[in-house]
């Protein structure tokens, strides 16, 4: 069994994970819907710089993009500036998976919005609403239904992405449990880590279902 | 029932007056050269064939659409003048929102916000765009609303409404802005034959009470009743226009004939 010491490793592994995912999904739906705006705005410049975005963020791995922050930047920083640059992993990974999802986030919002039967914007500015006024009063808030179903599996699969973390010097919860594991050789601190990735992962999808339903309310008959 | 019209002595009496537009979408010329004229208090009745171009036509002039050249004015005032898809007089911008308000529009799928209730659809733009008091646009909007029937309604979202009760919803929304002329794209085209009548009537009541309509329509029983003029577009132009007794019951042109053979 679990010595205490032990248990709150763990405890601290999973809030770490937590913590990671939340982040990252809170700055991905903010920058995200920047983005996505960016992807369908008639602005030449707007446009490529969030396609770019998007075709950067996606095309490559989140492992690279976790070290591009965590070792390439201080070995720029030291190039560029004569002095080194000590980077909090934590901040980092908060940067990196934010960035990230702000990718992922941007592509789903840009299909809700996209999915916006063109007669709303239509009806909006036909009442005088200027593109901005309609974007926000009318548009955006009817693609929050939309978004719910894939914003719980984004969340699901960040905070599974978040074991990643462990390659730069971050306690994470599988990471926690593999120490434990190898120094005890004992293979059950993986089911601890299971059930816990479980726990969270179910949590998320009962929220996300109810939040669907409630979301829904004004499409029902 | 208050329409603010304007009492002025020498207020301007064209309230849309419309020279020489047309519009191309790419290559292909959908609107070739279109002038008209529409009074204070005139209901005007657009009939035609589908792809004749008069929902664009509607839609040119509150700018949903931008005409390749012409003139719009309303009351007198330029709203818009272009040249080879190019603005030539730029308005300014603010006065150009205000002239866009003046124009009410209905649509045929009636384009209700779903995820506002019915008293929220109709007070969305005047306080969003007008900056109303919520209060006493809200008092308005149910004024709006009991005139077309649904002030009992107000609260529910429109997905629980028929088609005809949320076309009347639309109306009111649009009459929530204090338009001068409101546009109706065939609002009655979309609904259960049993439905219409209900909109009709709304609409009767909104001549009656002196608002200027531009109406595209294929009812052409509520054109002759309720009309004062009748419009008959084809292939991007005016083929003919006039009283609803000269277009409808005496057309000259062989082209309306025969388009109201087909749908009489
Ligand atoms: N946004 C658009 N892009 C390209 N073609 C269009 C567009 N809107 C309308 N058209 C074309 O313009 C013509 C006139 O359409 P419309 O004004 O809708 O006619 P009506 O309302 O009289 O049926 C049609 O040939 C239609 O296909
Ligand atoms: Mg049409």
């Amino acid at each position: 069994m679990l010595t205490s010491t032990q248990g709150w490793a763990i405890f601290h592994g999973s809030i770490l994970t937590v913590e990671i995912a939340l982040v990252a999904v809170f700055f991905g739906v903010i920058l995200g819907i920047i983005v996505a705006l960016g992807r369908i705005s008639k602005n030449k410049i707007a446009n490529a710089l969030s396609w770019f975005y998007v075709w950067f963020f996606r095309g490559t791995p989140l492992l690279l993009q976790l070290f591009m922050v965590y070792f390439a930047v201080p070995i720029i920083y030291l190039n560029v500036t004569g002095s080194t640059l000590v980077i909090d992993p934590m901040l980092c990974a908060f940067v990196t998976f934010s960035l990230n999802s702000t990718a992922y986030m941007a592509e789903i919002i840009r299909a809700a919005i996209e999915s916006i039967p063109e007669g709303q914007m239509e009806a909006a500015k036909a009442l005088g609403m200027s593109y901005h006024q309609a974007m926000r009063k009318i548009i955006i808030p009817q693609t929050f239904k939309r978004l719910v179903a894939p914003l719980g599996n984004e969340l699901i699969m960040l905070l599974k992405d978040t074991s990643l973390v462990s390659t730069i010097a971050l306690f994470d919860v599988l990471r926690t449990v593999k120490t434990m594991a190898s120094s005890t050789g004992n293979w059950v601190y993986y089911l601890y880590a299971a059930a816990i990735y479980l726990f969270l992962t179910t949590v998320l999808q009962v929220i996300f279902d109810k939040l669907e339903k409630r979301f829904g309310a004004y499409e029902k008959r | 029932m208050a329409i603010d019209q304007p009492k002025n002595k020498d207020a301007v009496d064209t309230m849309v007056e419309v020279r020489n537009i047309t519009k191309y979408f790419g290559d292909l010329k959908v609107l070739k050269g279109i002038d008209f004229k529409v009074k204070r208090g005139e209901v005007v009745c657009i009939i035609g064939p589908s792809g004749s171009g008069k929902s664009t036509m509607l839609r040119c002039l509150n700018q949903l659409e931008r005409i390749t050249d012409g003139e719009i004015y309303i009351e007198g005032e330029l709203m818009d003048q272009r040249k080879n898809d190019k603005t030539i007089n730029h308005i300014d911008a603010d006065r150009l929102q205000q002239l866009r308000c003046d124009l009410g529009m209905v649509f045929q799928n009636f384009n209700l916000f779903p995820h506002l209730n019915v008293i929220e659809n109709v007070t969305v733009a005047p306080i969003t765009v007008l900056k109303a008091n919520k209060e006493k646009i809200t008092k308005r909007g149910l004024e709006l609303l009991d005139m077309v029937g649904l002030k009992d309604r107000a609260y529910e979202y429109p997905v629980r409404l028929s088609g005809g009760q949320q076309q009347r919803v639309a109306i009111a929304r649009a009459l929530a802005m204090n338009p001068k002329i409101m546009l109706f794209d065939e609002p009655t085209s979309a609904l259960d034959p049993e439905l219409v009548g209900d909109v009709l009537a709304t609409m009767r009541q909104l001549a009656d009470d002196g608002m200027t309509m531009i109406i595209v329509t294929h009812e052409i029983g509520f054109a002759r009743e309720v009309a004062d003029r009748v419009i008959f577009m084809d292939d991007g132009v005016i083929c003919e226009e006039g009283t609803p007794d000269e277009v409808i019951n005496h057309p000259k042109e062989e082209r309306t004939r025969s388009f109201l053979k087909k749908i009489l």
